[in-house]
């Protein structure tokens, strides 16, 4: 197809905007898929996905639309994931494209994550189309939302497309708009191969499959091309399109949205933002790429069962095959044994991962509590970075200690801003400016720790304002803070992988919380159990876990056996989730207590 | 013969009570019409008569001493004539020979003297009377229709009936129990004079009135403290009045001991009649359906009960007031009407778990041999740990729990139960 007849766009919006549903009605009104062959949220093809109502990877699809001059247009649309946490996954989309559609919410206008990605859009030079969804509600306020997008996105409204992904009404507009307004790409197909790689999915018949955006050239099957950052060639198996099923094609051209396959045995090889050139007649220079997803987020990952430690090694590497983003290296506990580090890009993030691990793979895993990346000033001047609290050395050789900040976008009622600089303060936030969005809502923005954040910021944001207020981040680099390292002792022996690190202010406050804690989850056993915090040699809290008095079945005769076995075997059971550590019974979320210490 | 391979115990079950106890979740019914309990037992001497013949028991012999076992419910709801016909069926097809001990379980609010000797005559050694405390307070907070008067009374009655074994069973732990009221108990009932006693820790059972009582606060237990000093008041007080403790929660004087509960935890075959009853055939155990008009359908259908699953749901024949147990049982997650095929392993596992329950424990040597396995190489780990801290010992080739061990029971029980996932 011509050029000038290709639209190439990215969908992007606020969690729960009604991105993915907007998704489905456009490929249902393009007829690319017949309507019984819909599901709800068609391109969220995870389990997890659809049963989160999140968008987790981004998803490409090829669809054609009889425009009303008659003629008829590829539009390949790129739907992407709306949380903080996947913020890269946005920013690779919108690379591949020319335009975006901005939904926006007509009840709930601007959120914090419309700016994020309305400015991810404005970066890539794209053509944003706003589109307010959701019309259709009783509490659809579309004017209200226009005059926010100009005022607060300062992006002219009066051509904004009002819609309903729901009901369908809108979304003849929005397709004619995406015709008109977003640019045909500009390549040139008679020279030689670049086309950037947007994303990749390990397919376990036929290796790396790499989504790819043409810009000049044209790719197809038995081409023999190369990874311009590595140098290593490989020769096309396969190209093809998302109908949003892969299916096959005779040639990929300039301007065109689709995937390859060439036996590309790791995602490793193939690295997302590369750009692929033909080997025979390379293109004179790379595109630019995208910088690298860097972890922020660390925990401990352990099989319950550590015999299952290299199933959990296979798993992560299966993992990491599509998710660049996911790092691990192998650790040891003392409390847990062996098992791995791994780093994410947030909560959301290790959540799904750990999900996935459990669910995917049917490992049973201990998650230890989440933290950032420290910064140690040594005392002999050595710099270290650390990831694992009780990797912290001894407080006398640290001079001083940075730890990760991030500049964080609140936007609320103006009703809760009492209450949210009152928590921010609290976290130990810097506030910095506040804007009104309108007469009831307010910007506010704030520099915060980011091991603030990941520890429960965001639930305690969402309760102080009653769930309206939304909430963007972005690193803002290191400060020092005076942080100390909390140890957790049971028994007398110190548990590794409860160690925390806390601000030297909250440390007395938050070591009593975690042994208060810890007392009511583990489970009293057949002697007293002294749960103690302490920095250094220093014992801060302590609690004690009663003894168990007595366990017996008082009866069995008969008619009770298979009863009173079950009622064993569901015991048993209950103990073998549990981890030994030295005389002492810690269940699993022992090790994420830190995080629920406020939930009794 | 091998005792594992005859029928060592008869157990006959009574789903009736006058009174539903607040703590109880057997399957028993108050309320059934004096029609419906003739039904039962016309459907219960039917059970008994086809059982020999069924082919379910029938490679197995009665051993001649096989001790048989009346448990409820309440059998004495029954009248003396209609246990005289159950008592009958079960001579005439076998079942009662001379048995070693016949049991009837009885509450003291159901008998008199009469009715005693009645029983007496009809065959019966031994009375086991559900007495639980001697304090009325106590008998009212958990629903007892009688007193404790009443209740000393029938153990005189009892013993001047003729019955030379008298039992009672006792509970600590109950509502407004303190370890002072429980000692009043503990006295009293030794001033009965009795050489066998059963004293069960109070269990909170799922779906019964009194753990919705708990559980809304309109009742308070004795906390974990007082009970566990119950428990150790109760072993201190029969041991020194020469009552020896030769299980968890049983007590009794030398020789005195129940001949038909140590058919259950040597893991030895029983038959069972009537509702909800479940017998074991050395390798199957199966279970009669727990409600009334479930149990009734299928005698009176002509099948055997048990012959084979019935399904959920369908109506129960009679309705009226006859309870319908298995839906609620089913809901319940206990077993609607099952027949269990028990491999090696699991026999194995079951016949050490109630094995330990007895003080003397078991023979190595003897489960070994009946289950083909060495025992001591597949369990070493699991032994040297329990041995390792105390809960378990070796004696040439018994194996048994210490005092400690029994206190934390499920523990050990659990150490011998693999599971499989």
């Amino acid at each position: 197809m011509q050029q000038d007849h290709i639209r190439n766009f990215s969908i992007i919006a606020h969690i729960d905007h009604g991105k993915s549903t907007l998704a489905d009605r456009l490929i249902e009104k393009t007829g690319t898929l017949q309507k019984r062959e819909m599901a709800e949220q068609i391109l969220d093809s995870m389990d997890l996905e659809r049963e989160r109502g999140i968008t987790i990877k981004d998803q490409a699809v090829r669809a054609f639309y009889q425009a009303s001059d008659g003629q008829q247009y590829m539009l390949n649309f790129i739907d992407t994931p709306g949380h903080v946490d996947f913020n890269y996954e946005v920013s690779r989309a919108l690379a591949a494209c020319e335009g975006a559609l901005l939904v926006i919410d007509a009840s709930q206008g601007i959120e914090a994550q419309t700016l994020a990605n309305t400015y991810l859009a404005l970066d890539n030079d794209l053509e944003i189309i706003p589109v307010i969804n959701k019309i259709d509600l009783p509490s659809a306020d579309p004017d209200k939302v226009k005059k926010e997008i100009e005022d607060v996105l300062g992006i002219d409204a009066s051509e904004a497309v009002l819609c309903s992904a729901k009901t369908g009404e809108g979304v003849g507009d929005i397709l004619e708009a995406i015709v008109q307004r977003v640019p045909a790409p500009q390549g040139d197909a008679a020279k030689p191969l670049k086309a950037l790689v947007f994303d990749s999915k390990f397919d376990s018949y036929k290796g790396v499959l790499l989504y790819l955006r043409l810009y000049d050239g044209s790719v197809k099957k038995g081409m023999k091309i190369r990874m311009v950052s590595t140098g290593t060639e490989y020769e096309v198996t396969e190209v093809g399109i998302f109908k949003p099923n892969p299916e096959n094609v005779e040639v990929l051209t300039a301007g065109e949205v689709g995937f390859l396959a060439a036996s590309i045995k790791t995602v490793g090889e193939a690295r997302v933002g590369d750009t692929v050139t033909d080997a025979n007649r390379p293109c004179d220079e790379a595109l630019p790429g995208y910088r690298k997803a860097t972890p922020m987020v660390f925990c401990g990952l352990y099989p319950v069962e550590n015999t299952d430690y290299d199933n959990l090694r296979d798993a992560l590497e299966k993992l990491q095959l599509n998710d660049a983003a996911l790092l691990f290296e192998p650790e040891t506990s003392t409390a847990l044994g062996f098992g791995f580090r791994c780093g994410f890009l947030g909560l959301l993030h290790m959540d799904v991962i750990k999900e996935r691990l459990e669910r995917e793979f049917k490992l049973d895993l201990i998650t230890t509590a989440p933290n950032v990346v420290y910064q140690l000033h040594k005392t002999n001047g050595d710099i270290a970075l650390v990831d694992n609290p009780s990797a912290f050395p001894d407080q006398t050789t640290i001079a001083s200690v940075d730890e990760p900040f991030v500049r964080a976008t609140i936007i609320v009622p103006k009703e809760y801003v009492g209450s949210v600089m009152e928590l921010s303060q609290e976290k130990r936030g810097e506030y910095e400016n506040m804007t009104y969005l309108d007469e009831d809502r307010v910007m506010i923005h704030y520099a915060l720790p980011l091991s603030e954040i990941i520890f429960d910021y965001f639930d305690r944001l969402k309760s102080c304002s009653r769930g309206y207020a939304s909430l963007d981040y972005e690193l803002a680099g290191y400060r020092e803070s005076d942080l100390v390292k909390v140890d957790i002792l049971l028994n007398g022996d110190p548990v590794d992988a409860l160690s925390a690190i806390v601000h030297r202010s909250n440390a007395q406050v938050q070591g009593r919380k975690l042994v208060e804690r810890l007392r009511s989850l583990i489970p009293r056993q057949q002697f007293q159990i002294p749960v103690q915090a302490a920095i250094g040699n220093k014992v801060i809290a302590r609690e004690d876990v009663a003894a168990l008095r007595k366990d017996v079945l008082a009866k069995c005769y008969g008619g009770d056996i298979s009863r009173k076995r079950k009622l064993l075997e569901k015991q048993k059971a209950g103990k073998k989730r549990m981890k030994q550590v030295g005389t002492v019974e810690l269940p699993q979320e022992a090790f994420m207590a830190i995080l629920s210490m406020d939930k009794k | 013969m091998k005792s594992q391979e005859m029928i060592q115990g008869v157990y006959v079950h009574t789903p009736f009570c006058l009174q539903k106890c607040l703590y109880c979740d057997f399957p028993s019914y108050a309320g059934c019409s004096a029609d419906v309990r003739e039904r039962y037992v016309r459907a219960l001497c039917r059970e008994i008569r086809q059982g020999r013949a069924d082919g379910w028991y029938g490679a197995l012999p009665v051993a001649p001493d096989a001790t048989i076992y009346f448990g409820g419910g309440t059998p004495t709801v029954l009248t003396t004539d209609q246990l005289g016909r159950v008592v009958a069926a079960l001579r005439e097809a076998g079942w009662w020979n001379r048995p070693a001990e016949a049991t009837v379980e009885a509450n003291p609010g159901t008998v008199d003297a009469s009715s005693l000797r009645a029983l007496r005559e009809l065959g019966f050694t031994r009375v086991s009377l559900g007495v639980q405390s001697l304090q009325d307070r106590e008998l009212r907070a958990i629903g007892r229709i009688h007193t404790a008067a009443e209740a000393k009374e029938a153990v005189a009655l009892a013993k001047a009936a003729g019955f030379e074994r008298v039992s009672i069973d006792l509970m600590y732990g109950l509502p407004g129990q303190t370890l002072d009221s429980y000692g009043k108990t503990l006295e009293e009932a030794a001033a009965l004079g009795l050489r066998h006693v059963s004293a069960y820790s109070l269990i909170l059972e799922e779906g019964t009135p009194l753990e919705r009582l708990v559980a809304s606060g309109r009742v308070t237990l004795p906390d974990e403290d007082t009970v566990y000093a119950m428990y150790e008041a109760t072993d201190r007080f029969w041991t020194a009045r020469g009552l020896r403790r030769y299980e968890i929660s049983n007590y009794a004087a030398p020789g005195q001991e129940s001949r038909h509960n140590q058919v259950y935890w040597r893991y030895e075959p029983y038959a069972a009649f009537g509702a909800a009853a479940c017998g074991f055939d050395g390798r199957r155990r199966r279970t009669n359906p727990a409600g009334v008009a479930d149990y009734l359908a299928a005698v009176e259908a002509g099948l055997p009960a048990g012959a084979g699953p019935r399904t959920p749901g369908t109506p129960a024949v009679g309705a009226g007031n006859i309870p319908a147990g298995g839906a609620a049982a089913a809901a319940q997650g206990s077993p609607w009407w099952d027949e269990e095929d028990l491999d090696v392993a699991t026999r194995l596992e079951e016949a050490l778990f109630m094995g330990l329950r007895m003080v003397q424990g078991v023979s190595l040597e003897e489960l070994g041999t009946r289950f083909g396995v060495d025992i001591r190489s597949l369990y070493k780990e699991e032994m040297a740990n329990l041995i390792h801290r105390g809960m378990l010992y070796l004696d040439g080739d018994r194996m048994a729990l210490t005092p400690y061990g029994m206190r934390y029971g499920n523990e050990a029980f659990e150490a011998f139960i693999r599971l499989w996932d």
